[in-house]
């Protein structure tokens, strides 16, 4: 019980992140501040004693927010002007970030406009990473953020707390890391649902609380077999930036005969992948945990000459033992779809196999794409066996 | 892909500007020098956003616009191949249509250079001048606003196996912090200036790199005399329009963007607005209307359909609406000549870069279309809302129902795109502009 109990806690957050800010403002009165992903420092404001909240695309169908943003945008943008529109996020004081993405950008003006009383705050994040003057931008964006924040909340956020906060996040990084290192070497049977319920709450729940269910979770991991030659094949999972690839979608790979093992998913080992160094100053240190991000885990959304998120995602795969990949590209999503067609060709290359699945907010065609994933596992499935490229090291891949 | 459609021919109702045809020719013998540079020996760059050919120009580097060469390619109806191309490398046809058109040469370019696993693929066809482009010898990323110029610049770069030297300068977005925030004021305003400036400094840099070359500053400094006198007199001219009927719409303007944005710098521009402001000040005189029955007055709101550039002309044209402005046209392109020191032009340059008409968030956005739908005295907005072109969709539901509470005007919308016309769709343009027409007809005869 004591393996399930934490697990039901983060699904429950999860399901209703908003719901979780709302009782934890009641229960504590300090504020609650958003923020857009993927980038924002959120041990910034919970220095500043708030609850930082990453905003979640909400399952809810859009409706008013139909008034503000065009169809054509992302379902993550979308989602977040319906849910600024319709009041939901009136729990939330204040939101910040940082993040250079133009449909991101479009949601920012229409929330502003949506949430008068909500203050929005924005400060540019360099995404050009290989320029000599990358790492100053990055702090001064980050020391701009943290004055602004400061003056919202009339107080200072002090050093020593920052150190705390930095030190709290990194803690509970390294506990989920650990969970998929477990993951990886079959010592813990996690879904993919599970893997990103623990995820997603951390984004959402208070760090002290969440880091002490993942403790709680990790001594009571329960003994697991050893994995036989009919196992599922195993996959590793792509893409997916700003928002969560839903619940079910990622049930439907386990019922058609996959288990996922890796993934570089924003919920997922992408948020967790990095962390801010203890030993430095730590606007210092914000600003290299920025740069290491991109370099441990390359991101279309950033520009970078000298990182290849293909050759990355070849290496990965081969660490975890993947027998192919999933691609979870968000429709609209206009960094992944530039992207992609590396990534493909150097799949190719390597021969690798990999499934392109296209996601959308609403009315994703479920029995289609199982249909997909079904003849993609059973590809994978006869290959086993057969040599491949992938378990050589790539060109390109970072030692 | 697009099957290259030639619109049906209208009877013509817009009378166009007679000056803006030498823009045909200039731009001509713009792509043909862009044609030639490798023969040449002429050191080629490729650029997306900013208008930085000047520094380019100066220093003899052949300059090639991205959205410029994706423009061309869709105005002449010849965009197909290229768009193919993307396709099949696995570009979507949701992502900007400028890119997917300019990536889509540089598949063809390196597919025809290097051969293909086609007997025939790497044959281009005599009348396919998307591989045409001269290959770039260095890539300058430096894009206001839209997150997808700096990703599309990457990519070629590394369509072109990385071996392409690429520099990135990058201009923030003015989100309009602080209370002394505003159009080209404020402290946000100054430091992004600074910001940006010290970039294009190091970017100057970069181009002495590659060229081995000190930077010829006197030549720029002689390039940004023209630009600074072409911008003033277009901007003259632009300003006579508020007359009734307007003497030019804003399909004059966007023929008249190539000479503003991306042709050789020399007096040729100066005396092309020269000529254009001359015809306008005699439209004015006379009172030759661009729209002989001029009857509505339309801001349009969007970017360019350049497929459809002559037959939207005619169209609005029919319906005796004069468009005399929109935030393409008049909110871009140099449009602050004021800022530039010819003298020491960088930081006006930079703070040009900075004032793309999609740079500043909705407070100032807003405000700035709101004061040329007052000074041009326009009875509706019409949206283009460019499927492909998030930058600028991006606050057109705020500037619709900005214009509507705050200067009670009609607005229609309708949907097309910069380079992909299988996104636009006439009927649907037809009935809602009429049911505009319609609705400020209905006004006028309730307030008469």
């Amino acid at each position: 019980m004591a393996f399930q109990d934490p697990l039901a806690r983060f699904a429950e957050v999860s399901a209703d992140p908003l719901g979780y800010a709302r009782a934890w403002k009641a229960r504590t009165g300090r504020p609650v501040i958003g923020s857009f992903p993927m980038n924002f420092p959120s041990e910034l404001a919970h220095a500043a004693g708030a609850l930082p909240l990453i905003i979640q695309e909400s399952d809810d169908p859009i409706t008013v927010g139909h008034a503000l943003l065009f169809p054509f945008y992302c379902g993550y943008t979308r989602s977040t002007v319906d849910q600024a529109a319709k009041g939901d996020l009136a729990v939330l004081d204040a939101i910040m970030f940082g993040d250079h993405c133009v449909q991101l950008l479009g949601a920012a003006d229409a929330v502003r406009v949506a949430l008068p009383d909500t203050q929005v705050i924005f400060f540019q994040l360099i995404s050009s990473m290989c320029d000599p003057w990358t790492f100053g931008r990055a702090r001064e964006s980050f020391q701009k953020l943290r004055s602004e924040l400061e003056d919202f909340l009339e107080r200072p956020v002090d050093d020593a707390a920052l150190r705390e906060s930095i030190a709290l996040f990194n803690r509970n990084r390294a506990l989920i890391r650990e969970l998929y290192r477990m993951r990886v070497d079959g010592r813990v049977a996690l879904t993919a649902a599970q893997m990103q319920s623990v995820v997603k709450s951390s984004m959402v729940m208070d760090k002290h609380e969440h880091t002490a269910l993942l403790e709680e979770l990790l001594a009571a991991v329960p003994a697991q077999a050893a994995p036989d030659s009919t196992a599922p094949i195993r996959v590793h999972l792509s893409g997916h930036f700003c928002q969560a690839p839903k619940p079910e979608l990622l049930n439907m790979f386990e019922e058609c005969g996959a288990v996922v093992v890796g993934d570089d998913l924003y919920h997922g080992f992408r948020y967790i992948s990095t962390d801010v160094p203890e030993d430095l100053d730590p606007m210092d240190g914000l600003a290299r945990w920025y740069m290491d991000r991109n370099t441990g885990v390359p991101c279309p959304t950033r520009v970078q000459n000298d990182v290849d998120w293909d050759a990355f995602l070849l290496g990965a795969m081969r660490n975890e033992r993947a027998e192919g990949m999933i691609v979870l590209m968000a429709k609209f999503c206009e960094p992944h779809m530039y992207y992609y067609p590396e990534v493909k060709e150097a799949f190719e290359r390597a021969d690798v196999p990999h499934l392109l699945l296209e996601t959308e907010h609403e009315g994703m065609a479920m029995e289609y794409m199982r249909t997909r994933v079904e003849s993609f596992v059973e590809l994978v499935r006869r290959r086993r066996g057969v040599a491949r490229a992938a378990l050589q090291p790539v060109e390109g891949e970072p030692a | 892909m697009n099957a290259p459609v030639q619109p049906p021919k209208l009877p013509g109702a817009a009378n166009k500007l007679k000056s803006t045809r030498m823009a045909g020719k200039l731009v001509n013998e713009y792509w043909e020098m862009v044609w030639r540079a490798k023969e040449e020996g002429k050191l080629v760059c490729w650029y997306e956003g900013s208008s930085i050919n000047p520094f380019l120009e100066a220093a003899d580097i052949v300059w090639v616009h991205g959205e410029a060469y994706s423009a061309m390619l869709a105005a002449r109806h010849q965009e197909g191949p290229a768009q193919a191309a993307a396709e099949e490398r696995g570009y979507s046809r949701e992502l900007c249509s400028y890119a997917r058109t300019h990536l889509g040469c540089a598949v063809n370019n390196q597919r025809h250079r290097n051969g293909s696993d086609s007997a025939f693929a790497d044959v281009p066809a005599d009348e396919d001048i998307s591989a045409k482009l001269p290959p770039p010898d260095m890539i300058i990323s430096a894009y206001a606003y839209c997150s997808t110029g700096q990703q599309w610049d990457e990519m070629t770069s590394r369509l072109f196996g990385k071996k392409i030297p690429i520099f990135n300068v990058s201009i923030p977005w003015i989100w309009a912090s602080g209370k002394d925030a505003g159009y080209c004021r404020g402290k946000e305003w100054e430091e992004t200036s600074v910001y940006v400036a010290r970039q294009l400094e190091e970017m100057v840099k970069f181009i002495e790199e590659r060229t081995g070359k000190p930077y010829p500053w006197d030549r720029l400094r002689e390039l940004m005399r023209n630009v600074k006198r072409a911008s003033e007199l277009r901007l003259e001219a632009m300003d006579m329009c508020t007359a009734r009927p307007a003497p030019a719409t804003l399909f004059d303007w966007s023929v008249s963007i190539a000479p503003i944005n991306q042709l050789p710098c020399t007096t040729d521009i100066v005396d092309y607005f020269t000529k254009v402001r001359d015809e306008v000040a005699e439209r004015v005189r006379t009172g030759e209307g661009a729209v002989p029955k001029e009857k509505y007055r339309l801001f349009f709101d969007g970017i360019m359909n350049w497929n459809k550039l002559g037959w939207l002309a005619e169209k609005f044209a029919k319906y005796d609406a004069a468009v005399v402005a929109g935030r393409y046209t008049h909110m871009a392109f140099w449009q602050e000549p004021d800022l530039i020191d010819a003298n020491d032009p960088v930081m006006g340059m930079g703070q040009n870069y900075l004032i793309c008409p999609n740079n500043h968030s909705s407070p100032i956005l807003i405000d700035l279309v709101m004061g040329l739908c007052e000074k041009y005295q326009v009875d509706g907005i019409v949206f283009h809302a460019t499927r492909t072109c998030r930058a600028f969709t991006n606050p057109m539901h705020l500037i619709a129902e900005t214009a509507h509470s705050r200067l009670g005007l009609q607005t229609s919308m309708f949907e097309g795109d910069v380079a992909d016309e299988s996104f636009y769709k006439d009927e649907l343009l037809n009935t809602r502009v009429e049911a505009m027409l319609e609705a400020i007809d209905a006004r006028r005869l309730a307030t008469a």
